[in-house]
């Protein structure tokens, strides 16, 4: 039923055809702006990050024993009168529950929601095995009347206008539907499932939770239909994810205070339902509910013992990190997952339905980190994404071409710096006179990359001009080492200049270490991860002197790069930790420098109140978690910023993803653009290269008269002059 | 906080949520607020489970006297004619607005569940401020299995068709929630 594509050919069509979906896009477009709200407000006056952590590590501390919590479950539930079995695979938990319903001489069956059932297909094995089955919860039953996998984790049916599900009912049901009246349509689903309910001899349902310490199953529904399809049939089977044991009651109350909350913005579901052993049961010979309890392994108890996967397994399957990523945006769940959907699905489908499945889909991120961001259980998916494609790509066992190419290039800085020149002598023939972007796209590109113009190198790298720029500050207050990053040096060093400018302005002595490469990011975003490590040493080579107070970035990824990523590629060579941790207590991003160390006042700057729009880029913001910085020192610098809808939305770059996937590229950059357009303003200010690139080019494509700039430069063209 | 901080937090979280709150001050008051409910919205029939006789008898009485019809349990046996559920609560979320049912009585499960409305009544004083107070009382409830708690915020809803909120999908359409106060007398 879920065909998911398996080649890069296949993925991109299916990519340009979900674009073309306009009534998705708006309805997701309203879903992404109004779940952020909505969100917001149900956690005012929680301690958000102190439940994370607690959340995340009485996941992990679990996770270390599921086997014994499993144990523990079975006995206690099986004391309470329930069957407790373990499936080790998706085909034995199907056949178990077959079995179930064969031995009981059942015929209908019902289903409340579950993704463990859609994991294992278990609809498709139940009516193979000629049962007749019913989803019950309303988004499922509508997908599967159009014999469809969900697309999206909590609300499966996000996809499909009221139109189509009118439609849809009017089919089933033989009568005619009001195809504007939603209302009526859930009370067409009350009417035409609550036979369906009375009649089944068995309930399947999923669990969120499963409490070791009672034998408890814990399910966190809105619509009712969990609780009918846990009563009425005189059998009840549970099909539950091993992860889904808590070790008891106040592990079960965290996930509940933060699972709604963070799903859907409510503060609590309609209902909340707690199951210890076999209840009573009128329908059942015995008096007593006929309850089995099926915990699924399929791969999990492997995964929990991984040193880098087992933080997938903390999913509480709560659906934010499609809810935020615009990639999902874009192109929906059906194209972003398998049958799991979104940034964990990227990650899960590798290990619940093979590299086949998670091939072409696990390319898809941009690395914005905005499901990190609102991952409850503090997963870093993005981070996960990119592990997968590298154990994909040693499945596979031939790294593509670019890869090897890029390994070969980037691990010898004067071999990457030579072809970084050529490339600019290269393109001259292409670059527009006096506008710094190419006339024509080198035919590599090809048509899809029309969607922004592409930047020149620059006549001169910032490497090159430095030793005639390189100030001589007798006395300075402070000396602090530029981390150029390769945008900066051969595409944008009048970013760097600018702050030439600044930093002598304040009396601060500059230096740019020749020896730097590139930060590695672009190595481990094609998840060439022995590249990455030998580039991190080779600029932590670079930076390490005493002599440096601070060492700067202007771009937000090599920042956060440089912070977070290098801490992991270099676990595992103590010798450098202490190197590490010196380049990381000085490493400092542009803005927070000016604003926190600096201290700039709006006395050293012309105030011109120009009005200026704002980007956030998603390596300050979330990378790095600088949001207050940028907008202060714009004000303070005499700027006026008007805020823009949101700024802290990725721009659409991500590096190589834009040339991957430029269609999606376009889409994103585009609305960013028109929001940009609706503040009026005619300056748009940003703090990463790779943003003003990618912000540049759109602009420069839409004709527009608004200038793309670094802060930097813009910071640095109102410094009063002496 | 007070019962009476409490009750107030509980009526304005549960409204929130689309549940109807009244305070009440004597079980007569719920009787007759269900039965005046149960003709306001042309129901016909009542179930009642886990009331005690006393009251059962003055709900049949009244029922006898409005034309309605006081269902007898088993309630299975009328699971496709039940217009109101009333039942009383055990405990009280006030954070949430959420009600508190030991629903391990397959009658309470029934009723709760396939009725249209859902009277619930509460004394204040079972109000807890939230879900954490509640440990002792769920960690009591599960040690003593076979159990069903339910924990209930309002009717049942979706959101599944244009994430347009409906309410009523498979549960009751209507919540109704009756706080008791002690008499100001
Ligand atoms: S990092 Fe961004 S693009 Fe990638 S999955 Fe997360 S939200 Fe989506
Ligand atoms: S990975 Fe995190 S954000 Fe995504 S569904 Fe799981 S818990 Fe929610």
């Amino acid at each position: 039923m879920i065909q998911t594509a398996q080649d890069m050919k296949t993925y991109r069509d299916r990519i340009h055809q979900a674009l073309e979906n306009k009534f998705l896009r708006k309805a997701l477009d309203n879903f992404a702006s109004s779940y952020k709200v909505s969100r917001a407000k149900a956690f005012e006056g929680i301690d958000l990050e102190a439940l994370r952590h607690q959340l995340a590590d009485g996941k992990d501390q679990a996770l270390t024993h599921l086997e014994s919590l499993f144990q523990q479950f079975k006995a206690k539930a099986e004391a309470a009168g329930a069957v407790v079995h373990l499936a080790a695979t998706a085909e034995e938990a199907n056949e178990i529950i077959a079995r179930i319903a064969s031995d009981n001489g059942v015929h209908a069956i019902i289903k409340s929601k579950s993704m463990t059932a859609e994991e294992i297909h278990l609809n498709d094995h139940l009516e193979a095995e000629g049962f007749k089955v019913t989803e019950t919860d309303l988004g499922e039953w509508i997908i599967q009347l159009r014999h469809e996998g969900p697309s999206h984790m909590v609300m499966p049916a996000i996809h499909l206008s009221r139109h189509q599900v009118g439609g849809l009912f009017s089919d089933v049901t033989g009568k005619p539907v009001d195809l504007e009246d939603i209302d009526r349509m859930v009370k067409v689903a009350r009417k035409e499932l609550r036979p369906v309910f009375l009649a089944a001899d068995m309930g399947v349902s999923g669990a969120n939770f499963a409490i070791a310490e009672t034998g408890t199953l814990g399910l966190i529904t809105n619509e009712g239909n969990a609780r009918l399809t846990t009563t009425l049939p005189r059998v009840h089977v549970a099909l539950v994810g091993l992860e889904k044991l808590a070790p008891d009651l106040e592990t079960a109350l965290r996930i509940l205070k933060i699972l709604p909350k963070n799903a859907t913005g409510q503060a609590l579901t309609s209902y909340v339902t707690w199951i210890t052993g076999a209840v009573e049961c009128a329908a059942s010979p015995t008096g007593r509910k006929n309850l089995h309890i099926v915990f699924l392994d399929n791969g999990r108890l492997e995964l929990a013992r991984d040193p880098v996967f087992s933080e997938a397994l903390r999913c509480i399957r709560c659906g934010a990190c499609s809810n935020v990523c615009p990639v999902y945006g874009k192109v929906g769940g059906h194209a972003l997952g398998h049958v799991y959907i979104g940034a964990i699905g990227l990650i899960l489908t590798y290990f619940y339905h093979g590299k086949d499945n998670a091939r072409a889909i696990v390319h898809n991120c941009l690395n914005c980190q905005a499901c990190k961001s609102v991952c409850p259980v503090n997963i870093d998916l993005p981070y996960l994404i990119k592990k997968v494609y590298e154990n994909i790509l040693k499945d596979e066992g031939a790294r593509p071409a670019k890869n090897v190419l890029l390994s070969l290039v980037m691990k010898n800085r004067k071999l990457f710096h030579t072809m970084l020149r050529m490339a600019s002598s290269l393109q001259k023939p292409m670059v527009k006179k006096d506008a710094a972007v190419l006339r024509h796209l080198p035919f590599v590109f090809g048509k899809t990359q029309e969607f922004r113009t592409l930047p020149a190198f620059a006549e001169k790298p910032f490497r090159e001009q430095w030793p005639s720029l390189r100030p001589h500050i007798p006395n300075p207050s402070y000396r602090v080492a530029l981390f150029g990053g390769c945008v900066v040096d051969f595409v944008s060093p009048e970013q760097a200049v600018s702050l030439v400018k600044l930093l002598t302005a304040h009396h601060v002595q500059m230096e740019y270490p020749m020896e730097q490469s590139c930060c590695g990011l672009p190595a481990m975003m094609m998840a060439e991860t022995e590249t990455a490590v030998e580039v991190a040493v080779q600029n932590l080579q670079a930076l390490d002197s005493q002599a440096y107070d601070y060492i700067l970035v202007l771009c937000a990824s090599c920042g956060s790069h440089l912070k977070e990523g290098y801490s992991r590629l270099l676990a595992s060579k103590p010798e450098l930790a202490e190197k590490l941790r010196r380049m990381q207590s000085r490493l400092m991003d542009f803005s927070s420098f000016m604003v926190n160390v600096l201290k700039v006042t709006p006395d050293a700057f012309v105030q011109s109140h120009t009005e200026v729009a704002y980007h956030s880029p998603c390596h300050l913001c979330r990378g790095l978690g600088v949001t207050r910085e940028p907008r202060e020192l714009l004000g303070t610098a005499g700027l006026n910023y008007i805020p823009c809808a949101d700024e802290d939305v990725c721009c659409g770059f991500g590096g190589s993803y834009s040339l991957e996937f430029p269609e999606i590229s376009a889409e994103i950059l585009r609305q960013k653009l028109d929001h940009v357009d609706a503040t009026g303003a005619q300056v748009l200010v940003t703090d990463c290269p790779g943003c003003v690139l990618q912000l540049r080019g759109g602009m420069n494509k839409r004709g527009s008269s608004v200038q793309v700039r670094h802060i930097a430069e813009v910071v640095a063209a109102n410094l009063k002059s002496l | 906080m007070s019962n009476n901080n409490l009750a107030l937090v509980m009526k304005e979280r549960a409204k929130r949520v689309q549940a109807v709150t009244v305070t009440v001050h004597h079980m007569n008051d719920v009787l007759r607020y269900t039965i005046d409910l149960t003709l306001q919205e042309n129901g016909t029939t009542i179930a009642a489970p886990g009331l005690d006789v006393v009251n059962l008898q003055k709900l049949e009485d009244l029922c006898h006297a409005s034309g309605l019809q006081l269902l007898h349990p088993p309630f299975r046996s009328h699971s496709s004619g039940i217009h109101m559920a009333l039942t009383g609560a055990d405990r009280a979320i006030a954070e949430t607005g959420t009600l508190v049912l030991d629903s391990s009585s397959e009658d309470i499960r029934i009723a709760t569940m396939l009725s249209e409305t859902h009277i619930a009544w509460i004394p204040a004083s079972r109000i807890m401020p939230d879900a954490s107070a509640l440990s002792a009382y769920m960690q009591e409830k599960m040690a003593s299995p076979p159990g069903y708690m339910a924990f209930i915020t309002g009717p049942s809803r979706t959101a599944d068709i244009e994430r347009v909120l409906a309410i009523g999908v498979h549960g009751p359409q209507r919540l109704h929630i009756l706080i008791m106060e002690d008499s100001p007398s």
